[in-house]
């Protein structure tokens, strides 16, 4: 990808709403020659349109003279637009063919077609927004819960890059008082004590390791929480996602082994977007070579889930083979869950549930008792998880890290601050502290993309779609 | 008919090393001064080194300088800064007797060959067609060369100012050089106003020595120059530490209107970091005292140098606050302090071999440039002096790099950065600083002495073989492997270390902290007894992996450095550059994209959008620098050597 050099001269243009059918869509330009280009196909724009001001008017074909479309066109002057170039932004019909049109008549009037992510690359050049912020956009945009959308909101607004900013300014104030100690240390002022640089660089260390364990919880806020089901075939698994995904989907059957392949689905519970992860009932004496396949696969899934719901039917008892697939499970991230409450008579109920739990705080993990015609058990069973991994103290306005470069920035940052406190402490040396400081600065401006690097660059905006 | 190759303008610290350097290669130089007397005053401090600046002085002397050696001579109290801290900022400062070293400078210039040191008053430089091609003085005369280097210090359009009164003149006893800088401004050069100051001058006998707490140089002397014995010819003295009071503050405070630097008469920018007691009381006037150092000036001089006091209050105001700090309650001023302005050249418009870049063989050296401090000002001169000659025969420029030597921070820094307050060098300037060491400016910048050739054949000795028995010094300690014996474990037991825990070439051993050469000498290994070798090979073997991690983080940050920036680049053609970066580096015209990084006010936007411009705009991959001057000849580089 060439991002800039003479495309900086370009004048890009792209659909920016999704494809498909629908009431509108958008086309944008930015770029220099944006004004001239779009006179050429629209005549209505005044000889000098005030920025954001819409205009209607017909878009025209400018080697036929045909009228393509109705259209609103929205002016936003130099400075004043998203990316910081003279932009608009055409509304017309909503219909992939009168795009194409109108996206032809006007790269023959002199535009290029964007690149991925291209706009958003101009708003970064030209400092309307920073790394952090523009990969907060593509988050925006790809978020598929409440939840995530706020957590990538708060990033644009520049709530990550202000925190990252603060601990930056305190580390420099460090690096210039341990460069002065050395510079001047024959002027006979009291520069810094050595403690409180260790109290200083401590202290931000402490705040960059708040937003690191926040990554965790911000991965599953913006990606949202993965949830294997496994179990015995014809424990209910199919039902039990049905009532989670709070409609009629998999086909449920009496017959085992009716749902061969892992099956993926989700939704959304108090705004934490959730995914299931459905699979094949799992038998150890399979002879059915398609089964084995689809159980081989539901152990792999599994290993990649946040939570695993191990489901057994509880008219049925913990058999052997549930609990010796159980010790091949990591505990921490198993729920039992014993289903088909509804099929024991209430006299074995109790005798069962005692069983059961002992069974279970043998192995420490958490049972919860389900039936499927309980509406309840959704809610109930819903709540453990977000609770357990996305616990709902979280305030609205809390930031959390999300993005896996940022992760390694900051990590990378954190151990090298701690180096720098290592050797304040040793009395290693202020050059060595000066040395490993600002090779800690180093990685917070890597993250909000103050030094130029074309690799990140390249990492970060090819994500994008296209008009974006 | 020519009246030399090179004519040189000032017989400063600056111009003694230009005039040195030139006819050291064999060009016929005249050096022109407004006083014979003083050649090589010390204007201010009389002291030599400090940090940073003792590493230039160091690195000027293997090169074939003679600041080093002169202050070395004429050392009268020898002081290693930050001796407790890493052997990367530590330096070295001596205190000197400003009459012997002024008597040194006048004999050394003296005896040289091709060099005639003669009286004159410069008013002119003689022009044609953008060639500088001589001189003309007060008198009318007019001198001829093939080139010029003006090394004029603090005497262009000098002021001096104590109290409201002014006075021309470049220094108290100088006057002032009239002329030059408003030739130069006529010839489109951007010419600007720094001030610097000066404290009073006292009279030994006047002060009570016994309110004053005296401060001894150290014992063991490790000399700037190569040559120079490290037995002190002279006998060494003590400084006195006093200090002011709230009584002293007051009285500054009440008569700051009649200082001309508040007042506004002074319109010169000052040093921020080296303020006179007027800045220090406003700007730190939580601190209730300030430390003040007598120095004598010479051994058999009746003056003390009062520093940290500069000042340009009004006589009487001076006499009122001095006595209120102790030791000086009867003081009798020898000199008022003061301080002086004068014009400086923005030294954006020089090259990096200090010729300007209008005007053809002219070159500019010492605080005409921008810069404060003897040290700064020699480097600058030796620099020229090569360079001017280097011309003349023909030969490639002498450019120094950033991690070749605190020289080449100066120079890169003033040419590429330009500046608006006078320019000190200080360690955190230099991003290469744990490799710029006064330890290994040997190793450094050996082969580069070698190839310049100015070296005197007995410190080239000296050098060859320290140099070599350094080589060989590493050699053995990466051959030898230590094992770990009884015997070995035991000795280390016994001085509270810890044991082997596997066998180990001496050097990863010398790694530890706690293992120094002494311990390998006693250990039985053949380790050299001079300190200059085993101190020298040890710092290097415990600095290496920070060295390595340190040029990593160069590199990091200057992933272009190298990369060519064309000689007449239009950056009005370079999309998302604002006005004033376009400005910026329109008129710096830097070579390179590191150059263009360090321009102030360029932002890391700015470098992207110019190198992916490069990028599409050469189809193959821009080659690696090397450095071209204006006429596009490429030009070798002094050989560097990461140590």
């Amino acid at each position: 990808m060439n991002y800039g050099g003479d495309r900086d001269s370009a004048t890009i243009c792209a659909v920016s709403t999704p494809a498909g059918f629908g009431g509108i869509s958008v086309i944008r330009l930015s770029g220099a020659n944006t004004l001239k280009i779009v006179r050429q196909v629209f005549k209505n724009l005044p000889p000098s349109p005030e920025s954001h001001k819409a205009f209607l008017g017909q878009v025209l074909d400018p080697t036929s003279g045909l009228a393509l479309d109705q259209v609103v066109v929205t002016y936003f002057a130099k400075d004043r637009s998203y990316t910081g170039d003279e932009t608009i932004e055409i509304s017309c019909h909503g219909n992939p063919l009168i795009c194409d049109q109108i996206m032809k008549a006007l790269v023959d009037s002199g535009a290029s077609t964007a690149m991925p992510g291209e706009f958003t690359y101009r708003a970064f050049m030209n400092q309307k927004l920073d790394l952090v912020q523009a990969e907060s956009v593509l988050s925006l945009i790809e978020s598929r819960s409440h939840k995530s959308a706020n957590l990538a909101y708060r990033q644009l607004m520049g709530g990550l890059s202000q925190k990252i900013e603060s601990i930056e300014n305190q580390m420099t104030w460090c690096l210039a008082h341990i460069e002065a100690s050395i510079d001047f240390s024959t002027e006979g002022l009291e520069t810094t004590s050595q403690n409180e640089l260790i109290v200083k660089l401590s202290q931000s260390n402490a705040e960059i390791d708040e937003i690191l364990k926040s990554y965790q919880k911000g991965r599953l806020v913006r990606d949202g929480i993965q949830i294997a089901l496994l179990g015995q075939p014809n424990v209910g698994k199919s039902s039990l996602l049905n009532l989670l995904l709070d409609y009629d989907r998999s086909i449920v059957s009496n017959i085992a082994g009716t749902t061969r392949d892992v099956v993926s689905d989700e939704t959304i519970f108090e705004g934490q977007r959730l995914i299931f992860l459905d699979t094949a009932g799992i038998r150890t004496h399979s002879h059915d070579e398609i089964e084995s396949l689809g159980i081989k696969r539901s152990f792999e899934e599994s290993k990649r889930a946040d939570r695993i719901f191990y489901i057994f039917d509880l008219s049925l008892g913990l058999s052997e083979e549930d609990q010796k697939w159980l010790s091949t499970l990591d505990s921490n991230k198993v729920t039992l869950i014993g289903n088909k409450m509804d099929l024991i008579s209430s006299v074995k109920l109790d005798e069962t549930l005692k069983y059961i739990h002992s069974k279970a705080a043998a192995r420490q993990l958490r049972v919860i008792f389900t039936s499927t015609v309980d509406k309840n058990s959704r809610e109930e069973l819903l709540k453990h998880v977000v609770s357990q991994l996305v616990s709902e103290r979280s305030s609205d306005n809390e930031v959390l890290l999300a993005n896996s470069r940022h992760y390694e920035c900051l990590k990378q940052a954190s151990a090298l601050i701690q180096q720098a406190v290592d050797s304040l402490i040793e009395g290693t040396g202020a050059e060595f502290v000066s040395l490993e400081l600002k090779s800690a600065l180093m990685r917070l401006q890597d993250m909000l993309g103050k030094r130029f690097d074309d690799q990140v660059m390249d990492r970060v905006f090819k994500e994008f779609c296209v008009g974006k | 008919m020519k009246n030399a190759d090179i004519i040189v303008v000032g017989a400063g610290h600056a111009g003694i090393e230009a005039a040195m350097a030139s006819a050291g290669l064999g060009l016929s130089t005249l050096l022109i001064t407004t006083n014979l007397d003083r050649i090589g005053y010390m204007s201010c401090n009389p002291s030599i080194g400090g940090l940073a600046k003792g590493h230039m002085v160091r690195e000027l002397d293997i090169l074939g300088g003679h600041m080093g050696f002169a202050a070395d001579q004429t050392c009268i109290q020898y002081k290693r800064l930050n001796s407790s801290k890493g052997p990367a900022v530590r330096g070295t400062r001596v205190q000197n007797d400003k009459k012997l070293y002024n008597q040194h400078m006048t004999q050394l210039l003296n005896s040289q060959p091709n060099l005639k040191v003669v009286r004159g008053d410069v008013k002119a430089l003689i022009l044609r067609n953008q060639v500088c091609c001589g001189v003309e003085t007060q008198d009318g005369s007019r001198l001829f060369s093939t080139s010029v280097i003006i090394t004029a210090g603090t005497f262009l359009n000098g002021v001096m100012h104590v109290g409201l009164q002014q006075s021309p003149g470049g220094r108290v006893g100088d006057q002032a050089s009239v002329g030059l800088s408003d030739q130069l401004k006529e010839n489109g050069f951007v010419v600007r106003r720094l001030k610097t100051g000066t404290p009073p001058r006292l009279l030994k006998e006047s002060i009570d020595w016994s309110k004053t707490t005296a401060q001894y140089g150290d014992e063991s002397f490790f000399p700037f120059s190569l040559k120079s014995s490290r037995q002190f010819r002279l006998p060494q003295v003590a400084c006195y530490l006093s200090r002011t009071n709230e009584q002293t503050h007051e009285i500054i405070r009440r008569n700051l209107d009649k200082s001309p630097m508040y007042c506004g008469i002074i319109e010169g920018t000052g040093p921020r970091y080296c303020p006179s007691i007027e800045d220090k009381i406003s700007r730190f006037a939580d601190r209730d005292s300030h430390q003040t150092f007598l120095e004598p000036e010479g051994l058999d001089s009746d003056l003390i140098y009062l520093q940290g006091i500069s000042t340009s209050l009004p006589e009487e105001i001076q006499y009122e606050f001095l006595k209120t700090i102790p030791g000086l309650e009867n003081v009798v001023m020898a000199r008022p302090g003061y301080a002086v302005e004068y014009d400086f050249i923005e030294p954006t418009q020089i090259w990096h071999t200090l010729e300007t870049r209008t005007i053809q063989n002219l070159f500019l050296a010492g605080q005409i440039n921008g810069t404060s401090g003897y040290e700064e000002a020699a480097s600058q001169g030796f620099i020229a002096g090569v360079n001017a000659a280097f011309k003349i025969l023909n030969k490639n420029q002498f450019i120094l790099g950033r991690d070749q030597a605190y020289m080449g921070v100066l120079i890169d820094d003033l040419v590429t950065k330009g500046t608006r307050e006078p320019y000190r060098m200080f360690t955190s300037r230099a991003e290469h600083r744990l490799v710029l060491r006064e330890d290994n400016a040997l190793d450094r910048l050996s082969l580069v002495s070698e190839s310049l050739d100015l070296l005197a054949s007995d410190s080239l000795e000296i050098m060859q073989d320290l140099s070599a028995r350094r080589t060989q010094q590493k050699e053995y300690l990466k051959q030898t492997k230590i094992f770990p014996t009884q015997v070995v474990q035991a000795e280390l037991v016994a001085r509270g270390l810890v044991e082997m825990s596997k066998s180990l070439t001496l050097e990863e051993f010398l790694r530890r902290t706690d293992v120094n050469p002494s311990l390998l000498s006693e250990l039985g290994f053949a380790i050299d007894s001079d300190p200059l070798v085993s101190e020298a090979v040890e710092i290097d073997v415990k600095y290496m992996g920070y060295v390595k991690r340190q040029h990593e983080l160069i590199l990091q940050a200057k992933k272009f450095e190298d990369l060519l920036l064309p000689q007449n680049f239009d950056y009005k053609t370079v999309k998302g550059l604002s006005n004033e970066e376009i400005d910026k580096l329109s008129s710096v015209l830097p070579r390179t994209l590191g150059q263009a990084q360090r321009i102030s006010g360029v932002n890391p936007s700015a470098i992207q959008a110019i190198m992916v411009f490069l990028k599409s705009s050469y189809s193959k991959e821009p080659h690696r620098a090397r450095l071209s001057s204006p006429a596009g000849v490429p030009v070798q580089l002094a050989p560097r050597d990461l140590v």
